[in-house]
């Protein structure tokens, strides 16, 4: 893997350039309609030459949308708190819940331990649509309907399937020797599991969790259904520029922007551990 | 290529300690050997109830929520719209036995495993590819692994409303481009030749990354000693490839396309949001119509009935998966 | 200042100084347009407060279930004069319309107790009236100690009130005397044409007189208009891609989509007549649709007219309205005409889609509810959306009347106020109400989408489209 003719090294520029422009050209085309006003989108044919402006941004900070139909208010940067704080706590109790339980079915080989941890990923092939309608009856006899912890709750179903199948394929590539010879220098098997083996699933942690945010994040099925107008999340704040006077283009372009942001922040953040992984992470046995 | 004895000495799944590493673990290898056998009746009890203690939590929060899925199969057994009530009563499998002869919802299984086995083809392929390109950690690599992560960031319904402006045939850059190629009569998701097409590319647009992502972490978690060995003997490097690289990677593959398949059997956004099933019923995947059945026409048993087949065929297929990711597991590190 | 700003807002709620009086008088005393229509507003609550005892509920908390839409605008600017009329405090969720059916259907279903009124369609009451999620309002429309004296319920066009109302029988005629009322009608819209002038002065054509006609002008106004396309139609699979135009000019030529005899419904979409409309139908979109047609809703084919992408629209009429301000690069070019489809016909049969309030029979608090809706739909309110919002199309005759909404459309939507005065009369829901609509009229459009693909012939499509559909019908006990 080492050696490279500089021919293959050309190559390899040319497919990662053809990649980086497939998959970051909208992104880039969504970037600048974040900038533009729903006229200059909507040119024939469409042009990259346009005169920037900070509207679709500045109504999405302040709240206030001027559109054909007045002024209207909106609660972009609410939905986006709300996203933040249930994929957040969703995350952070999946990986409460899920790290122990990968640790357990990567290490102990017990009695239904494989049914337990398929039982979790079938979780994850219930369709939504098939328990939403008995969910929110189950929810309105608990008094969850509208809560942030029920919904951190049903965000269960997304995320800790996710967790627990990765996390669990990264402890069983890391050998059990180091972990026991820790064990009998003496320490207590706690000690051991948040010393030896977590830091060294690290990589695995950091992809599940941020895997795990994203799809948290993308979701608002569920909050759409059992939740009110106030708690919604970013995706559905975003559809309310589909409005009945015309899609405002521009606003979702912006919408998406600053929804991207935070958990492109969090991936940035993360690959310090996944990076890190490299060295650690290839103690194998 | 055949299958001619392994004489380079590297079998796939060779124990290695990067060099680096060794002298802690040689500290704590030579400890073992001498400490085998630790205090033993402590040591069983822990090992008896650890495991459970460790997993039910998980467990526990899982099928509170899911007791709703009990419901939803009793519904599958009625015949139950919200808007004919009087009508409502307990059917057995009829919603089920009205299926075998329905063209409608053999179309739907048809397109949903045709969706589902070339996006995660075309995805895997992919992904397996671009993690290749990436695999040395340099600054610019790592860069590009985060900046591919942003089609994932961008959630599927807002994704594909942006991709149905970009296809627009009057405004769409996507159209417009091309147009200057010469394609002037490409309808996108709009003609039934175009549109299973259209709905994988966005799909494959959103989701690659994901695969990407699990696989580039997977590679570079590899041991690197067969492959320096490998390189030392000169083998070809599509032999290290295949029987090297591939078969350490396969856990990591399986995962990756399981979670994947189970997602893309349940697609619902692009294609809703792009073609609501359409044109005729070229794209009416099992969510999509799940969904008309439900929200739109109300019919609560129907909508389940067809969900729990879903339900049981991704069910059938995880199954499989997870069956040869246990035994490579096996295989790599012998029984537990 | 307030002193005389209210005394300003008086005066010209009892009409005795105009509009730009009004403005003019009202920025002299330093009053902004805002300050000044909240300020009308209530002057107008004031003279509703006779002879009814607003205050019954006072303390009453409502909540409402809305969709993002310029009518819920209108309500919500006018929403403070509403709680000082009756002391109530009302909160409101605003989903996007993208959404917002789901979130209904999720909250009814599951019996939900948090709203007490919600927008709704009419066609969606023939799922929600059946299924027993909500209220026949005549039990409150019909009862004075319910309703005050100045509602004038008989105010609201007859064809609304009609199209609203249902007796829950399937195939049962709308508005017939045993029928429930579902929902009021709160804002309508009809289907007519909304053309580009601009475009049409440069390929030199009038708007088209018929269907026939349109086909024609529609293939010129491709051919020769260097870009734009001739006529914007929605084509996804859904039913609303059935209900405006296409339903509309169906209706024209005398078609139906049932015939109901004995209580049985038959499907009717395969006669003669109605595969000689579906031939030129489908002939008008390959020649001279949108190319993506099959995935035109609501706001591409409204887009592609504002932004110049197509030359005409034979789509809601507030629809045309919308694209012809805001920032759409052809405002001020877009006009009016009514349209009938079939050349026999004297006067156009528009189908029409009804923003209703509908009352959640969960609600706890019924009369406070019918409180607001009253209020809401009222005479006065209608008013002050219709000349100071887009509360258009109003759904109250005495509103089409008022000189000050007259003048406003007809100097900035040439040919709007026409479209309606000639179509109005003609226009209700004409399709059959039965609870099956959903499903059919989604099958409906497929088959046409089949049918532009070319990947059925026409006469065949609707064969089996009408056996199926029979089918469906039968094995839900509604047909024979």
């Amino acid at each position: 893997m080492e050696r490279s003719s500089s021919l293959e090294k050309a190559i390899r520029g040319i497919l990662i350039t053809a990649v980086l422009l497939f998959f970051l050209f909208p992104i880039f085309w969504i970037f600048l309609m974040s900038f533009q006003t729903n006229e200059d989108i909507l040119r024939i044919p469409p042009s990259l030459f346009f005169e920037p402006t900070l509207q679709n941004y500045s109504a999405l900070l302040t709240g206030k949308l001027e559109t054909a139909a007045g002024s209207l208010d909106i609660a972009f940067m609410r939905n986006l708190g709300n996203s933040l704080l249930l994929s957040t706590f969703s995350v952070l109790l999946s990986l409460a819940l899920g790290v122990p339980a990968a640790y357990a079915f990567a290490r102990f080989k017990f009695r239904l331990g494989e049914n337990i941890a398929f039982t979790l990923l079938s979780f994850r092939f219930a369709p939504p649509l098939l328990v939403l309608l008995p969910l929110s009856l189950f929810f309105k006899q608990l008094g969850l309907t509208d809560t942030y912890i029920g919904l951190i709750w049903v965000y269960q179903l997304i995320c800790l399937p996710l967790i627990l199948w990765i996390v669990r394929g990264y402890f069983e590539d890391i050998s059990p020797d180091i972990e026991n010879a820790y064990r009998i220098a003496g320490h207590s098997w706690w000690r051991t599991f948040r010393r030896i083996a977590i830091p060294l699933a690290r990589p695995g942690i950091a992809a599940a969790g941020l895997l795990a945010f994203i799809f948290a994040w993308n979701n608002f099925i569920f909050a759409l259904i059992l939740a009110s107008a106030s708690k919604q999340p970013v995706t559905v704040g975003a559809l309310a520029f589909v409005t009945a006077s015309g899609i405002q283009y521009g606003q979702i372009a912006a919408a998406i922007v600053l929804s991207v942001t935070p958990t492109l922040l969090l991936a940035l953040y993360a690959q310090r551990y996944l990076v890190e992984g490299l060295s650690l992470g290839a103690v194998k046995g | 290529m055949g299958r001619r004895p392994d004489s380079h000495g590297s079998p796939p799944f060779f124990p290695s300690f990067q060099p680096n590493a060794m002298t802690f673990l040689d500290l704590v290898r030579t400890h073992m050997t001498v400490a085998a056998h630790p205090n033993r009746p402590r040591r069983l009890t822990m090992r008896r109830f650890l495991p459970y203690l460790l997993s039910l939590p998980a467990l526990l929060v899982c099928i509170g929520i899911l007791i709703p899925f009990f419901t939803a199969v009793y519904y599958s057994t009625l015949r139950f719209r919200l808007n004919l009530p009087m009508m409502k009563g307990f059917i057995w499998v009829d919603n089920y036995i009205s299926f075998l002869t329905d063209a409608a919802f053999w179309n739907t299984v048809q397109v949903s495993l045709v969706y589902a086995l070339v996006t995660v083809t075309g995805e895997l392929l992919l992904g397996l590819g671009i993690a290749l390109l990436l695999v040395r950690p340099t600054k610019i690599n790592n860069a590009a692994s985060i900046m591919l992560l942003l089609p994932l960031m961008t959630a599927p319904a807002l994704a594909a409303l942006m991709w149905k402006l970009m296809t627009n045939p009057n405004f769409g850059i996507l159209s417009y481009l091309v147009s200057q190629l010469g394609f002037d009569n490409f309808n996108w998701a709009s003609d039934p030749s175009s549109a299973l097409f259209t709905v994988v590319l966005v799909d494959v647009w959103v989701y690659t990354p994901f695969i990407m992502i699990l696989l580039l972490a997977g590679l570079r978690s590899l041991p690197k000693q067969p492959f320096e060995a490998a390189a030392l003997d000169g083998v070809p490097r599509s032999f290290v490839f295949f029987r090297i690289t591939l078969p350490m990677l396969m856990p990591y593959i399986i995962t990756a396309s399981l979670f994947r398949l189970l997602d893309s059997m349940q697609q619902f956004d692009i294609v809703y949001s792009m073609t609501q099933g359409g044109p005729g019923d070229t794209l009416m995947v099992f969510q999509v119509q799940a969904y008309l059945e439900f929200f739109q026409y109300t019919n609560v048993g129907r909508s389940a009935a067809l969900l729990i087949v879903l339900w049981a065929i991704t069910y059938a297929l995880s199954n499989i998966f997870i069956k040869h990711w246990l035994k490579l597991r096996e295989r790599a590190h012998g029984p537990a | 200042m307030f002193e005389k700003g209210h005394d300003l807002a008086a005066a010209f709620v009892r009409k005795q100084i105009g509009r730009r009086e009004l403005i003019q008088r009202a920025g002299q005393l330093g009053l902004g347009v805002a300050a000044t229509s909240f300020l009308v507003a209530q002057a107008m609550g004031q003279a509703m407060a006779a002879d009814f005892d607003w205050k019954k509920y006072s303390g009453t908390k409502l909540k409402l279930l809305l969709n993002k839409h310029p009518y819920v605008d209108a309500m919500v600017a006018d929403l403070e004069n509403f709680k000082m009329l009756t002391g109530m405090d009302v909160s409101y969720d605003v989903f996007p319309e993208d959404v917002y059916f789901d979130k209904v259907t999720a909250a009814l279903s599951s019996g939900s107790s948090e709203y007490d009124a919600f927008m709704t369609g009419a066609y969606m009451t023939w799922t929600y009236g059946p299924a027993g999620w909500i209220e026949d309002l005549n039990a409150y429309i019909k009862d004075p100690a319910k309703t005050n004296p100045n509602y004038d319920w008989e105010d609201v066009l007859p064809g609304l009130r009609a199209s609203t109302a249902w007796n829950g029988v399937p195939g049962g005629e709308l508005g017939s005397a045993d029928a429930k009322q579902w929902c009021i009608p709160w804002g309508y819209e009809l289907n007519n044409l909304s053309y580009n002038q601009k475009i049409f002065d440069k390929v030199g054509v009038e708007p088209p007189k018929n269907l026939e006609d349109m086909v024609g002008v529609a293939a010129k106004l491709t051919k020769d208009a260097g870009g734009p396309y001739g006529v914007g139609v929605r084509g996804s699979r859904s039913w609303a891609s059935i209900h405006p135009g296409f339903l509309s000019g169906y209706s024209n030529y005398g078609q139906r989509d049932f015939t109901v005899t004995d209580g049985k419904l038959k499907a009717a979409m395969n006669t003669a007549e109605s595969k000689a409309y579906h031939k030129l139908w489908v002939q008008m979109i390959q020649e001279s649709g949108p190319k993506n047609w099959s995935t035109y809703t609501w706001y591409q084919v409204g887009t592609d007219l504002g932004a110049g992408a197509s030359a005409m629209i034979f789509d809601a009429d507030i629809l045309g309205y919308f694209m012809n301000g805001g920032d759409n690069k052809e405002k001020g070019n877009i006009h009016y005409a009514p349209f009938a489809a079939n050349p026999a016909a004297t006067a156009p049969t528009p189908n029409v889609w009804i923003w209703s309030l509908a009352m959640s029979s969960f609600s706890a608090q019924k009369d406070a509810a019918w409180y607001f809706m009253q209020w809401a739909s009222s005479v006065e309110h209608d008013l002050f959306g219709a000349r100071k919002m887009d509360f258009v199309n109003p759904v109250r005759a005495s509103v089409w009347k008022d000189e000050e909404f007259r003048g406003r459309i007809d100097k900035s939507y040439p040919g709007y106020l026409n479209q309606h005065d000639a179509s109005a009369p003609g226009a209700k829901i004409y399709f059959t109400a039965q609870p099956l609509f959903f499903d059919l009229t989604t099958q409906w459009a497929e088959t046409l989408q089949k049918m532009v693909a070319k990947e059925v012939p026409i006469d065949e499509g609707l064969d089996q489209l009408a056996a199926s559909v029979d089918k469906q019908l039968e094995d839900a006990g509604l047909g024979g």
